[in-house]
């Protein structure tokens, strides 16, 4: 079964507004636990496009690289960026 | 006039080797100067602040620099490494100053044109600064601010028609010897199979989705040039099956101390005259090599192609002509559980580009998507290999168990048998045991 | 300053936007007599240090002269070495893995000139802008990191370690007098982005003392699971800190468990480990990648601490010295640092090298170090 794009969409924004109390910052198999029947590569398709729209940006430690709300987090601020 | 005394630094402005030192201050020089008249896009100075924070670093011990995370270019995640200096008011200059990875050509052969484009756009846009190049392979090009990450991209894909490198939880850019280009060791031609597969899978160097870091390194021979299979979570060693192409009359004149033995690799010191015996026949791992009467004969079903012969009697000795290589997986430096070396995943693949390397890839695809599953956050392949086990990786991997893989066989016997490997499986019935044992 | 844009939208960010287009392919970059013989190359020699000469099948013969630079350069010097690629190679040229230039002609005179030109070349200071050699049984250039030049969780420099070894060493650059090819990299922490674990000698940085903790500011700054999953050993845990009278939701360190790797620092810039006094330099040998004669091999410890010194780390480029002339003298013709010091023993090693051999060279990290104690009664006196 492919995911539903839009419905995968808000399952992944949602998911981060829940726990943005705790942390803005997840790793890419963080997400595909969310959908356990898909296969990671339809799961990456879905980020992608919401890297896209500029609602999810990516965070890299340099080593490491997550993902999160654009917007959200924060190191940003602490940057002056 | 310095912006900066840098009395430490200019210590090391002496001595034979290359001064970096001297480098950055004919970089600061050449930017106050500034004769083509360029409208600097970064601080003039950044050059003379880099030094003033180096020279701080040298002389209170310790790292002036900050990294940092959300910058890189849109729909990018990696390529770019955000780093800030703890000094902001002391070296403005440098207050931000990014890193971009440049994806280098494949063995590192370059036009001046190319080089010359590159380094017009980094003193406009940037600090003027690279290292040519990074560990992994890539130009690195040192010091740059968040605005001008976009415009160098765009400079960069539009008008030198190449792209950025990878970081992060990326592929990240394969690096390869210099192989068929100018080296008669080459088994494969190390750069198309590394140029191939570097565009074949752009979206995994672009966009991170595995659990940690993952390169590919590609060696054209065992001799190992970009140290692959120390270095690289998959690394494509060039080898050969069939025998070493032997050139008696050119034995005969390593021999008679006509050619120099290792293409003259040690004519600094007089290691007296050549003695094929001492020299090639003994120091075969295998002892393979015989040399009787004047002849050199090699016992290649013995042979492990180490590569000494060869390489000691280049002139006389070749590779074989049915070529391929071999897949090794998992290298990484030591952190956590320690250093790993590449272990032998396939022992031979024909590196055949008519069908667009696919046995190659499906190997690739069949290991990452096993490490995608299973694999932990911030676990290297490596360390997912030995956290499940080598025949886990080979199953995934759709390779099928070969001796060659294990340098032995195991030392404890474990061995977790399943279900349906064992006769009658595992179901069994007390009461038929108990017909024949009491309780 | 006024912004020159480059076509850029930021409102539009994907209007007209290039993407994963790679590295050009690298046929564009070589010149005609390589593109020509490419996979026709018959054998090749080394005239002299730094000259090596190609033969392929056609006949053609094509002369490299290698040079060593110093990996973090400028564009000035880039340009210059383009100017020489334009005047003597038709624009040409290639760098190495371990960072050196190499410059292809087909006339054997005519690549003797330039190495007389190249070794001529010097920067005002005095040091030589690109010195000729790293060929054959000689040390090579160093591959390294970034050390304090740009990292944030070095400890140490990189390029000026490099330059303080390789000015060192100089001799074994331009000669080829050692018994088999000696690789030297650098990597200023124990993540080694550098990956020097399997290099003749290598020189690390390495940390030791625990991060320091700004609690007031650690959850301003930091995600703390995040500091939390970040660290290797488990050391690092939630907690709560009383200073000045406020509570702060910070993190608390198990000390004896930090390996000093920096991870968390990384994670979370309110751990900062940097330290003068806790910070040097540790030195491993023995390491190689070739698979010639023996296997690949990683690198050992022989030194587990050395101060930073700066600028010129005598105390360390005095051991790296004395290591390589005990090597020198000792290993036969083809025998790797590692395979020599095998060979003869490591307790020998510790003793021809005028090296101490303490317990922090014994190793207790996990399973591997095992492997690494002597499980039989034969050793040497």
């Amino acid at each position: 079964m492919p995911l539903d794009v839009e419905e995968a969409k808000k399952t992944i924004l949602d998911f981060c507004e829940s726990k943005s109390k705790s942390k803005s910052k997840f790793y890419f198999n963080d997400f595909t636990k969310l959908f356990p029947e898909a296969k990671a590569r339809e799961v990456k398709k879905i980020l992608t496009a919401l890297v896209n729209e500029e609602k999810i940006v990516f965070w890299s430690s340099g080593s490491t690289t997550m993902y999160g709300l654009a917007g959200a987090g924060k190191q940003a601020a602490a940057e002056g960026e | 006039m310095a912006k900066h005394k840098t009395p430490l630094l200019d210590q090391l402005e002496s001595g034979p080797w290359p001064s970096f030192v001297s480098d950055i201050k004919q970089e600061a020089e050449s930017r106050a100067k500034n004769e083509k008249g360029l409208d600097y896009q970064i601080p003039a100075d950044c050059p003379e602040d880099l030094l003033g924070v180096l020279e701080l670093s040298f002389s209170d011990g310790e790292t002036h620099w900050k990294h940092g995370g959300i910058v890189g270019v849109f729909g990018y995640g990696g390529g770019v490494i955000g780093r800030y200096c703890d000094q902001p008011e002391q070296f403005p200059g440098v207050a931000h100053f990014h890193t971009i990875r440049v994806a280098q050509p494949a063995g590192k052969f370059y036009t001046t044109k190319f080089l010359r484009d590159i380094c017009d756009l980094w003193e406009l846009r940037g600090s003027g600064l690279t290292n040519m190049h990074g560990a992994t392979g890539d130009i690195v090009l040192l010091g740059t601010q968040t605005p001008q990450l976009e415009e160098i991209f765009f400079e960069l894909t539009h008008n030198l028609n190449n792209d950025l490198g990878g970081s992060g939880s990326n592929l990240r850019t394969p690096a390869a010897c210099m192989g068929k280009s100018r080296c008669e060791y080459a088994c494969y031609d190390s750069q198309e199979l590394c140029y191939n597969l570097t565009q074949e899978y752009q979206d995994e160097l672009h966009r991170p989705a595995f659990p940690y870091k993952f390169k590919f390194k590609f060696d054209a021979c065992p001799n190992g040039c970009v140290a692959a299979i120390a270095r690289s979570d998959l690394s494509f060693l060039g080898t050969w099956r069939d025998n070493i192409r032997v050139d008696q009359e050119a034995v005969a004149a390593y021999v008679g101390g006509e050619i120099a033995p290792n293409a003259g690799a040690h004519a600094g010191r007089d290691w007296g005259k050549f003695d094929i015996v001492k020299e090639v026949v003994d120091l075969c791992p295998s002892k393979a090599i015989s040399y009787e009467d004047g002849k050199l004969a090699i016992n290649d079903k013995e042979c492990v192609r180490c590569m000494h012969c060869i390489n000691t009697m280049p002139r006389a000795l070749r590779i074989g002509e049915d070529t391929g290589c071999s897949i090794l997986c998992g290298a990484k430096a030591p952190i956590l559980d320690g250093p790993q070396m590449g272990s032998l995943l396939v022992p031979f693949i024909e590196v055949n580009k008519d069908d667009d390397y696919q046995a190659i890839k499906d190997v690739v695809e069949g290991v990452w998507d096993w490490w995608m599953e299973e694999g932990k956050n911030r676990e290297r392949i490596g360390e997912t290999m030995k956290r499940l086990g080598f025949a886990a990786l080979a199953k995934a991997a759709g390779v099928p168990i070969d001796a060659r893989q294990v340098q032995e066989p195991r030392h404890n016997p474990y061995i977790f048998w399943k279900a349906e490997e064992v006769e009658g499986g595992w179901e069994r019935s007390i009461d038929d045991f108990r017909k024949r044992h009491q309780r | 300053m006024a912004f020159i844009s480059s076509g850029y939208n930021p409102e539009k960010p994907m209007e007209n936007r290039i993407t994963d287009i790679g590295p050009q392919h690298f046929t564009e970059f070589l010149q005609p007599v390589i593109k020509k013989n490419f996979g026709k190359w018959l054998y090749h020699e080394i005239l002299e240090p730094g000259i090596l000469k190609h033969v392929a099948e056609s006949g053609d013969a094509v002369y490299t002269v290698r040079c060593g630079t110093a990996r973090l350069m400028t564009v000035s010097h880039i340009r210059e070495i383009c100017d020489i690629a334009d005047e003597w190679c038709d624009g040409y040229l290639r760098f190495t893995t371990r960072n050196n230039i190499e410059f292809m002609l087909e006339d054997e005179g005519k690549a003797k000139d330039l190495k007389k030109f190249l070794n001529s070349q010097k920067f005002p200071a005095g040091s030589l802008k690109f010195p000729v050699g790293g060929t054959g049984a000689g040390v090579t250039n160093i591959v390294h990191t970034q050390g304090w030049v740009h990292c944030h969780t070095p400890a140490t420099d990189a390029s000026g370690t490099v330059k303080a070894t390789m000015d060192a060493v100089f001799d074994q650059f331009t000669d080829m007098k050692l018994p088999a090819p000696v690789r030297i990299s650098m990597a200023c922490c124990l993540n080694m982005c550098g990956a020097v674990h399997c290099s003749d000698i290598a020189i690390l940085g390495i940390h030791r003392k625990p991060p320091i903790i700004d609690h007031k500011y650690l959850d301003n700054l930091c995600e703390i699971p995040l500091a939390v999953a970040a660290c290797p050993t488990g050391a690092v845990r939630p907690s709560k800190v009383e200073v000045d009278g406020e509570t702060y939701k910070t993190v608390a360190i198990k000390e004896e468990r930090c390996m000093f790797c920096g991870n968390c620092y990384t994670m979370c810039p309110s751990l900062p480990l940097a330290d003068k006094e806790g910070d040097g330099i540790a030195l491993m040998v023995g390491g190689k990648v070739s698979n010639r004669m023996s296997k690949p091999a990683f690198s050992k410890v022989v030194v587990p601490f050395i101060p930073n010194n700066p600028p010129r780390w005598p105390e360390m480029t005095d051991v790296i010295t004395r290591i390589l002339n005990a090597y020198s003298e000792g290993a036969n013709k083809y025998e790797r640092l590692g395979d020599w010091a095998t060979r003869i023993g490591w307790e020998r090693f510790f003793e021809v090298c005028d090296l101490e051999f303490t317990e922090h060279l014994i190793d207790d990290f996990r399973d591997p170090a095992y492997y690494t104690w002597r499980q039989t009664t034969q050793f040497k006196w």
